[in-house]
């Protein structure tokens, strides 16, 4: 099996990681069964863009069990080397080790578009956008694609809109089955899980400041509320902002949100939503970090370049001392911190989304060729089968409508 | 240095860097202890007085530890669970000039001898966790217990030890009940162990609390903080427990309270915080559902009955790092975290280093009253206005100041006429 990958001996740590992952994804295993029954991606060439860890190397495996044939690749920054090893030995060819430098990050992705894949399984629009730029033989052999983020599928609209886009991409996150549950649940138990477990200190009191009220900001804000931090929200959408106010949440504009902040998290896919200026203003000792789609929703550099001194403060914890004297606290890089600093989503969160990245993947091989280059969205009746399969795995049973309800749902007239 | 080495019993002296990292991010958050420990202790009513120190070895504990070391006194330190001690923070402390005997996850009779030895030096005061000091003293070296000349007890279960010794009529010295102390009990046993046992058992497992049916099993403060943040984590919530009033109080909380027979069943998690041994014992194993996930937030290994669930499925399987799956004859997984160690320290890092302030606060100030000699034997509180001025102290790091009552308000306090 051709791959890069830091060390193949780590596999036996690594099966047992993607083994418990697939303990708890039952709805993926039923997709297995069904791709494996209906042939639908057996022989086809499927890239899978994703972080390497438990649950998307589960995603990875089941799809080559179904016979398609698979290469991953990731930034080194979330990858974990016993997964990718792990996964290498179920027959997938992988390409990606932490630590991995930028040159060695580009060249894995570009074995990965040498491969000439039908399908590309894609994290923030990355490899779309390099097939549409540096390498547009591949778009000779490539059907569609599907896009994971909220930020990749902003990418892609920005695409369809100027005419760049030559292939269907189809908008995984906006499926109901994902951005309902992995952006909110997901990432609100995993966010706020890394930032306690990185720093051992408490919630209880903190005043958590939440820049972004999307559906991961969402999550975020009602996790801190649930460990006891008292959570503002800062917004630039009129709506977003009515909401978070709704919701028993106070509303204020960064820099006066950030002036007595304990935690700030960034949750925008907006570079530059947390500006130095509100950085600067953060008390000593302020904690931040970034649950969003985007690595520089704070500027990361000219914080390194404003900082006097920077230094390790814990395992995934950097201290900046600003020239005011205080002291910030930067859990996981500026990247996505519950990867960067945790283990990603929980399984059970991610059994939906993949089960969605799965069935978007069956469909554009089977239906992208008769689809326009533009992005679409997974069909409504495939995204309510996910919904159906996980509650049938919960045990949980919902009603149905009656011929008379559903004739009154339909019926116009008044008082019909 | 060296000296204070050889008389340790360490697992790596090499790893000190890494310890003090750990001690420095403490010092950073621990401003009571900063601020009113150091100055009252700074008294000298500590210098040259032997203190031991048996807690969970790690940073915060090691902290503490050198709290009292600045302000004069020798101090001697284990750990009070093998699971728990930090072989990296042992070294700081080490390096730090304080003499260490524990190493992570030895033996039982190791651990034994660990305690043995820090008898050995003979202690005046003790900082103890569990009463596993005091107790083994009692039992094997009655002399250097005769000689211990005060104890400031951590937990709920070393506080029940600690009463039964004095029932006994053998507590020749004055105890300080630091758990009882309200800066103790209302946040440590609560807050602190309700978001790091959910967060640990959350780390250990990478699976999502929305949704689930959580049972906790036991809802006195620990299991009031653990099923509170099980709460807030999305689960929906059972309570077990035995008294019937902390029973009504799950019940006003919103918890459904119900026997483990009716709980057991279609609970996805199990989290025991009584203290007492088999809490979750043969008879609950039956009861289970596949795949759920044991594991324990309160102070005893042994609340959960891992051996006798071994007799019932055979040994365990490592399924993940902290994760040991039983399956029974029938088939059902049940996953066990830890070990059924305390799943927060064990698991994860322990308390949050705000909460321990203020528990280490109360120890400080108790093993600084004790010094004084001034405490008849037997059990006492921390005096309230020590407890008080933990409060203030931290209330003040805040930021936050209160209001007084009115000269009339405070007159109304005293009447008792209608």
């Amino acid at each position: 099996m051709d791959g890069v990958i830091a060390d193949a001996s780590l596999a036996p740590a690594g099966e047992r990681k993607i083994d418990w992952a697939q303990t708890y994804m039952p709805v993926l295993n039923l997709v297995r069964e069904r791709l494996v029954e209906d042939g639908s991606v057996r022989g086809r060439r499927i890239a899978v863009i994703l972080p390497v860890e438990p649950k998307t190397a589960y995603l990875s495996a089941m799809l080559a069990e179904a016979g398609a044939e698979v290469s991953l690749a990731f930034q080194g920054v979330m990858v974990a080397d016993d997964v990718a090893a792990g996964l290498a030995a179920r027959g997938v060819a992988v390409f990606a080790k932490a630590g991995s430098t930028h040159e060695e990050e580009l060249s894995f992705f570009e074995q990965v578009l040498a491969r000439r894949p039908e399908v590309v399984i894609d994290d923030r629009a990355d490899v779309i956008r390099l097939a549409h730029t540096t390498h547009p033989q591949v778009l000779e052999t490539l059907v569609g694609a599907s896009e994971e983020t909220t930020s990749g599928v902003t990418a892609l609209r920005a695409m369809e809109a100027d005419g760049t886009l030559k292939v269907p991409c189809i908008a995984a996150n906006d499926a109901r089955c994902k951005y309902l549950f992995d952006n909110r649940y997901g990432s609100g138990q995993s966010t706020v899980m890394a930032l306690l477990d990185r720093t051992n200190l408490l919630m209880a009191g903190k005043r958590f400041v939440l820049v972004g009220y999307g559906w991961v900001g969402k999550g975020i804000a009602r996790r801190a509320r649930g460990v006891g931090a008292r959570v503002v929200v800062c917004e630039v959408d009129p709506f977003a902002a009515l909401e978070a106010y709704h919701d028993g949440f106070e509303v204020l504009p960064v820099e006066q949100a950030c002036a007595d902040a304990d935690f700030v998290m960034t949750a925008t896919g907006v570079r530059g939503a947390l500006p130095l200026a509100a950085i600067e203003r953060l008390p000593d000792g302020a904690v931040l970090g970034n649950a969003g789609g985007i690595d520089d929703e704070f500027d990361m550099v000219a914080l390194r370049e404003r900082a006097v001194e920077a230094r390790t403060a814990r395992e995934h914890v950097e201290e900046f001392v600003l020239p005011s004297g205080r002291s910030i606290f930067v859990v996981g890089e500026g990247v996505v911190v519950n990867l960067s600093a945790g283990e990603g989503h929980p399984a059970e969160i991610m059994d939906l989304t993949f089960a969605v990245q799965a069935l978007s993947a069956r469909y554009l091989l089977q239906h992208g060729r008769e689809l326009e280059p533009r992005v679409h969205l997974l069909p409504a009746e495939i995204d309510e089968q996910i919904a159906r399969m996980k509650l049938e795995t919960l045990g949980l049973e919902i009603g149905a409508l009656t011929e008379e309800q559903e004739r009154f749902r339909r019926s116009w007239e008044a008082f019909a | 240095m060296r000296e204070v080495l050889e008389r340790s019993r360490i697992a790596d002296p090499s790893l000190a860097e890494a310890g003090e990292q750990r001690i420095a991010w403490v010092a950073r958050h621990a401003p009571v202890l900063n601020r009113l420990a150091r100055e009252r202790l700074a008294d000298g009513a500590l210098a040259g007085r032997r203190v031991a120190v048996v807690l969970h070895l790690e940073a915060k504990t090691a902290y503490l530890a050198t709290i009292l070391a600045d302000a004069g006194a020798t101090v001697v330190a284990a750990g009070s669970n093998p699971g728990s001690t930090q072989d990296a923070v042992c070294a700081a402390l080490v390096r730090r000039g304080i003499e260490v005997h524990a190493v992570h996850d030895a033996p039982p009779d190791e651990f034994d001898a660990d305690l043995l030895a820090v008898a050995a030096t003979g202690p005046e005061l003790v900082v103890d966790d569990g009463a596993e000091l005091t107790r083994r003293m009692l039992d094997h070296r009655p002399e250097a217990f005769a000689r211990l000349q005060g104890v400031a007890e951590e937990t709920t279960t070393g506080v029940r030890r600690l009463r039964a010794i004095d029932a006994a009529g053998k507590l020749g010295f004055p105890a300080i009940l630091s758990n009882d102390a309200w800066s103790k009990h209302l946040y440590d046993n609560r807050y602190g162990t309700g978001q790091t046992a959910i967060g640990a058992i959350l780390r250990l497992t990478n699976l999502a609390a929305a949704g689930r049916n959580v049972c906790v099993i036991g809802y006195g403060f620990v299991g009031k903080g653990v099923a509170r943040y099980a709460e807030g984590a999305g689960a929906r919530v059972t309570v077990v427990e035995v008294d019937p009033v902390p029973a009504l109080e799950a019940h006003m909380d919103g918890h459904r309270v119900a026997a483990a027979a009716d709980a057991l069943p279609d609970a996805d998690v199990v989290i025991t915080a009584t203290g007492i041994v088999e809490s979750l014992g043969a008879a609950h194993f039956e009861l289970l559902k596949d795949r759920v996930l044991l594991a324990n937030a309160g102070h005893h290994d042994r609340e959960i009955d891992v051996p006798a669930l071994e007799r019932l499925a055979g040994p365990g399987e490592e399924v993940r790092p902290g994760v040991t799956r039983y399956t029974l004859p029938d088939g059902r997984r049940l996953h066990v975290l830890v070990s059924g160690h305390l799943v927060n320290i064990a698991g994860a890092d322990g308390h949050p280093v705000e909460i321990m302030d203020l528990s280490f606060s109360v120890q400080a100030l108790a093993v600084h009253l004790l010094a004084q000699g001034t405490l008849a034997p037997g059990l006492h509180r921390l005096p309230p206005e020590l407890d008080r001025e933990i409060a203030r102290t931290k209330l003040a790091t805040l930021g936050v100041e209160l209001d007084d009552l009115s000269p009339t308000q405070r007159e109304f306090t005293t009447q008792w006429t209608a």
